[in-house]
């Protein structure tokens, strides 16, 4: 059987499936041309690769990883909402991303619960955590494209989720910084998650590479219910003049 | 959904020996290859957002440094025509370099093949990545992969021949 040069050399880079391999096996064996040939195109592999490999003993360049630490990264890899949009709200995603923040477990809830007195700003209800107090005045009120630095809640990103509501994720600063997701329902603000930040500012709105892992769980619960694009200013505001109802 | 950033810029820092690897078979002297690197580092993070969470990164990253390489060698053009084979030639004579003389062999050998083809080299032969990634990375069908991989060995072989011999 003859064999093309290109069918001996994808025989030394084992790309043949295994009838063909077989067939230029039994040939090489007869012919010694043959085995000459592809181990000639074995040895250019080996000389290429061992001439190339000592690159990987080299100290790998200290700049190369700086870059690769810092250089500007796409936001939307930070997970989560394309940032695609032209008018995005003031309080934005990489804002959020100063804030380190953690699964609440139980016991912070039941932490935060006992504190919250009566005006306190979640509450539980017929096995719902509904918004209350400052934070559930803020949901329906504050706008995100303009709120006050120092306001104990502050606003962010706002959307319709797929099932028609409207939800908005916010950052609670009292009692502890928490942040969070709430959807409108027909009476309430529902809190559908809440993660614990480790701070409880916003770092200026200064985006922040590293160490700034976005409230993973908030941003996750944002990316599985959003539908569409976030509003924008207009849309925000036009929304809250129907006070959140769709 | 993709891996955060963080972990993404660890994993382009896991990658960097590789990433050095395959830009020094495919750039003409080392400082151009760090400079290749560092140019695709910049690119990848710039456009993180496209990298599918079933892809490959070392795939991707091979990619950009491939076509930042195209882009780079495009816009120098003539320039690095003229000067190329002065570069290579000044290395010979320095003896840091003779105990590497092998490598340089090599580098001077690939350094005269097409661009294109080199590419295939640096990825299948230099790399070990299969064909059929080196075709979805080059962005060509794999039967321009394995034609211009022939190509290449045949001119390889030649010039390292001459090249031995020459020693001898």
């Amino acid at each position: 059987m003859k064999f093309s040069d290109e069918t001996l050399m994808a025989y030394a880079d084992d790309e043949l499936d295994p009838p063909t391999r077989a067939a230029v096996e039994a040939a090489m064996a007869a012919d010694p041309e043959l085995a000459r040939r592809v181990a000639r195109h074995k040895e250019l592999r080996n000389q290429l690769r061992s001439a190339f490999d000592k690159v990987l003993d080299e100290p790998v360049p200290d700049r190369l990883i700086a870059t690769a630490r810092t250089a500007p990264a796409d936001r939307r890899a930070d997970n989560v909402i394309p940032l695609r949009r032209k008018s995005a709200p003031r309080w934005s995603w990489p804002q959020l991303g100063s804030i380190a923040a953690s699964l609440v477990v139980g016991a912070i809830l039941g932490q935060l619960l006992l504190r919250a007195s009566i005006t306190g700003p979640i509450i539980a209800r017929d096995g719902q955590l509904l918004a209350s107090g400052a934070l559930a005045h803020a949901l329906s009120n504050q706008l995100a494209s303009d709120q006050a630095q120092q306001a104990p809640v502050r606003l962010g990103v706002s959307f319709r989720s797929k099932s028609g509501e409207y939800c908005r994720t916010f950052l609670l600063r009292e009692p502890s910084a928490l942040a969070g997701v709430a959807c409108r329902g027909r009476e309430q603000w529902r809190v559908q998650v809440l993660a614990q930040s480790g701070q409880a500012a916003a770092d200026g709105g200064q985006y922040r590479p590293a160490g700034s892992a976005l409230p993973r769980l908030v941003l996750q619960a944002v990316d599985e219910q959003i539908a569409g694009e976030p509003l924008d200013a207009s849309g925000e505001a036009a929304a809250r003049s129907r006070d959140w109802r769709h | 959904m993709p891996a955060p950033i963080e972990e993404l810029r660890e994993q382009i820092v896991g990658l960097l020996p590789r990433l050095r690897r395959f830009a020094r078979a495919i750039a003409r002297n080392p400082h151009d290859a760090d400079d290749l690197v560092q140019i695709a580092i910049e690119r990848a993070l710039a456009r993180s957002g496209q990298l599918r969470p079933d892809s490959r990164l070392s795939s991707w990253m091979f990619g950009i440094v491939r076509n930042a390489w195209i882009d780079e060698a495009r816009s120098r053009g003539r320039r690095e025509r003229i000067f190329a084979p002065a570069e290579l030639g000044e290395n010979i004579g320095d003896p840091a370099h003779e105990t590497q003389s092998d490598m340089l062999a090599v580098q001077e050998a690939m350094a005269r093949l097409p661009e294109e083809q080199r590419i295939a080299v640096g990825l299948v032969l230099v790399e070990g990545v299969s064909y059929k990634e080196a075709a979805e990375i080059m962005n060509v069908p794999i039967g321009t992969v394995t034609s211009r991989l022939a190509r290449a060995r045949e001119a390889l072989q030649a010039m390292l021949a001459d090249t031995t011999g020459a020693l001898r």
